[in-house]
Formats: C-alpha cells, structure tokens, sequence
C-alpha cells in the first residue's frame, strides 16, 4: 500500500527515508549501503523500507 | 551518586553509561524515557466534506485512502515540541477547551495529482512550528482530488499513545567485565579473530580486551578459548545505554526531562513515606 510512516517494531520513523531509498537504488547505488546512510540500523526498520509494495498508485484510481 | 558519561550525543541519538547504579535505577530511566516524556502529536483532524473549487476547477474532497488512515499518520509525524511553550491541556488556562497554550493548529491543503507530505502540513500562527522531517509521504492523490484538512496537536505522553513516544530504541546492557589471564593465554588470537564484536587485540603475545562497549555479551570468546584463559562477568552497577529520538525533541532534551521527572518522583516518594 503506502510506506507506513513509522517502523511496526520500534516506532522510528521510516516513511521519509522511502523516497529517498527508492531514488537512490534506482541509480543504481548499493541498497545496503543506501539503508546506512540513512540512519536505518535496526533490522526491523530496514525491513519496513525492503519489503514495502508500494501499491497505493493502483487503488488511487478507486478513491 | 548516579553518574552519566556521555560517549555520544546527537542531535536525534545519544549513548552514555550510567555508574554507581542500581538495576533497578536503570530500568527505571530507561521506562520513564519511554513513556513518560511528554510531546506534541496531532490528535485531532477535521476533513473538509464535499467539493473544493480551486482556480475555476471543481475537486471532490476525496483520497485513495480512509479519512481514519490519514489521521492516523498524520498523527504518528514528529511534531517539534517546546516544553517551555506548551503546557498539557488539562493544566492550561483555557480548561481543556485548546488555545494557542497547549496546541499547535496546522492545515493540509492539496490538489491532485500529487503525493501529500509532511512538509505540506502549514502551521497557522508560529512559523518555526512546521515539521522538520518534511519528506514523510501522507497520502497519494490522482487527478481530480483534493484534500483540506485541519489537524491539532497537542501534548501527551506514551502512556495515551504510542505518537506521543518522544523515544525509540531505548535499551541497556550492563557493563562487561573481561578479563584474559596472561599466564594461561597462548596467543593463538582465536579470540581476536572469532569475537563478533572485536573487542580483543592482541597485546605482544597476549590477547587483551580493549573495545569494551562494543561488547554484547555473548560469550563467544569463552567457547572459542581452547586455553580457557577468558573470563567474562558482568558489572552490574554500570550500564550502556543507547536512545533515539523522533526528532521532536533533541536526545539531550529528552535525557534532562526523564532525569528531573524521575528526580521529582523520587522526592516525593519519600516525601509520602511516614517517617521512619
Ligand atoms: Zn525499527
Ligand atoms: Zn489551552
């Protein structure tokens, strides 16, 4: 759906990091390294950002 | 006395050792910086209904997502908190009714086809009030919708809700005590090699244990040791801590406000006490 705004597990913010992860893989720098600069250094906020389906451009048609 | 050496402090993140403490004293920190700092977070949101008329063009007042999903995250954004400008709401002179005391009134006015973040929450009157983290995405909208939106915030603790943690991360271990006994080692630098947290070097033919903080007690190098020359304690009067913030207050803000609360608490625990 939409990236949450915070992590499920300890409550650090992840959602603005996600724009940015995104941009920064696309041009092709390594994820790994892209999640520690950004501060992620928990596995369970790194998580959020790996694992999010950002789907919430297909239902917006629908709102 | 209970001391504090900062090893690192932060804007949003601070390490320090607690000395001279009790277990007890360093989860008590450790739970008041969790749950009992106060911070501002929105807690109300009104939507406004029906269309919006901007520049000659008619928007419906609609997003992909439920009207209750966008107050919550609205909620969960980092709000910048002043202690010294807001008070709770139930202490304020206006009665719990909100003033310009104890909330902070911001509006979210946009229109398709954009992604709403954070940044786009204006706060009406103050200007050093707007979110610092202004990347936060909200909401999507497509063509055609908009959103209007009226949010307060006011201040509360975790013990409401979770939005308003001013912490995250908050933890402790205890200070390792290690110790390598020269007359055993042989210094075959297997501790140096297989500890996970390379706290160990080797010192002339002797290992020794040097990065202490790095430390996380799990007692590998004891397996590892064919000489049985480590030992490995705990020091339970020292503690390592570690915290983040959300960045609505500082790290050293935070630390100061849980230290003086938990300060006050025990004063007036023993305050309570008949006398002995
Ligand atoms: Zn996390
Ligand atoms: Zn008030």
């Amino acid at each position: 759906m939409i990236i949450p705004v915070r992590c499920f597990t300890c409550g650090k913010v992840v959602g603005s990091s996600y724009p940015i992860y995104v941009k920064r893989v696309q041009m092709g720098e390594d994820p790994e390294k892209v999640l520690d600069e950004l501060g992620l250094e928990r596995y369970c906020c790194r998580r959020m950002i790996i694992s999010h389906a950002d789907l919430i451009g297909e239902i917006q048609l629908l709102g | 006395m209970m001391q504090i050496e900062i090893i690192e402090m932060s804007d949003t993140k601070a390490k320090f050792i607690l000395k001279d403490g009790t277990p007890g004293l360093a989860n008590a920190l450790r739970r008041v910086l969790i749950s009992d700092v106060p911070k501002m977070a929105i807690d109300n949101v009104e939507f406004h209904l029906g269309p919006i008329m901007v520049d000659g063009r008619e928007y419906e007042s609609i997003t992909p997502l439920f009207d209750e999903i966008v107050s919550h995250r609205l909620g969960l954004v980092p709000v910048p908190t002043d202690h010294e400008l807001f008070v709770f709401q139930k202490d304020c002179v206006c009665e719990g009714e909100g003033c310009p005391n104890c909330s902070i009134m911001y509006s979210l006015n946009k229109i398709g086809p954009c992604t709403v973040y954070s940044g786009d929450l204006v706060p009406l009157g103050n200007e050093a009030l707007k979110v610092k983290d202004d990347l936060i995405p909200i909401i999507e909208l497509g063509d055609g919708q908009a959103v209007l939106v009226y949010a307060i915030a006011r201040m509360g603790t975790a013990n409401e809700h979770v939005k308003w943690q001013a912490t995250h991360g908050v933890g402790y271990k205890y200070m390792p005590i290690i110790s390598v006994d020269p007359k055993l080692c042989d210094g075959g630098s297997k501790c140096t090699d297989l500890c996970p947290c390379k706290v160990f070097v080797m010192d002339g033919d002797v290992a020794k244990a040097e990065n202490l903080l790095q430390c996380s007690l799990c007692g590998s190098c004891l397996k590892f040791c064919d000489m049985k020359a480590i030992s490995l304690t705990e020091d339970d009067t020292q503690f390592v801590f570690t915290m983040e913030t959300d960045g609505s207050l500082t790290a050293a803000q935070t630390l100061d406000y849980a230290l003086k609360d938990l300060q006050a608490r025990f004063a007036k625990f023993c305050e309570d006490l008949p006398d002995a």
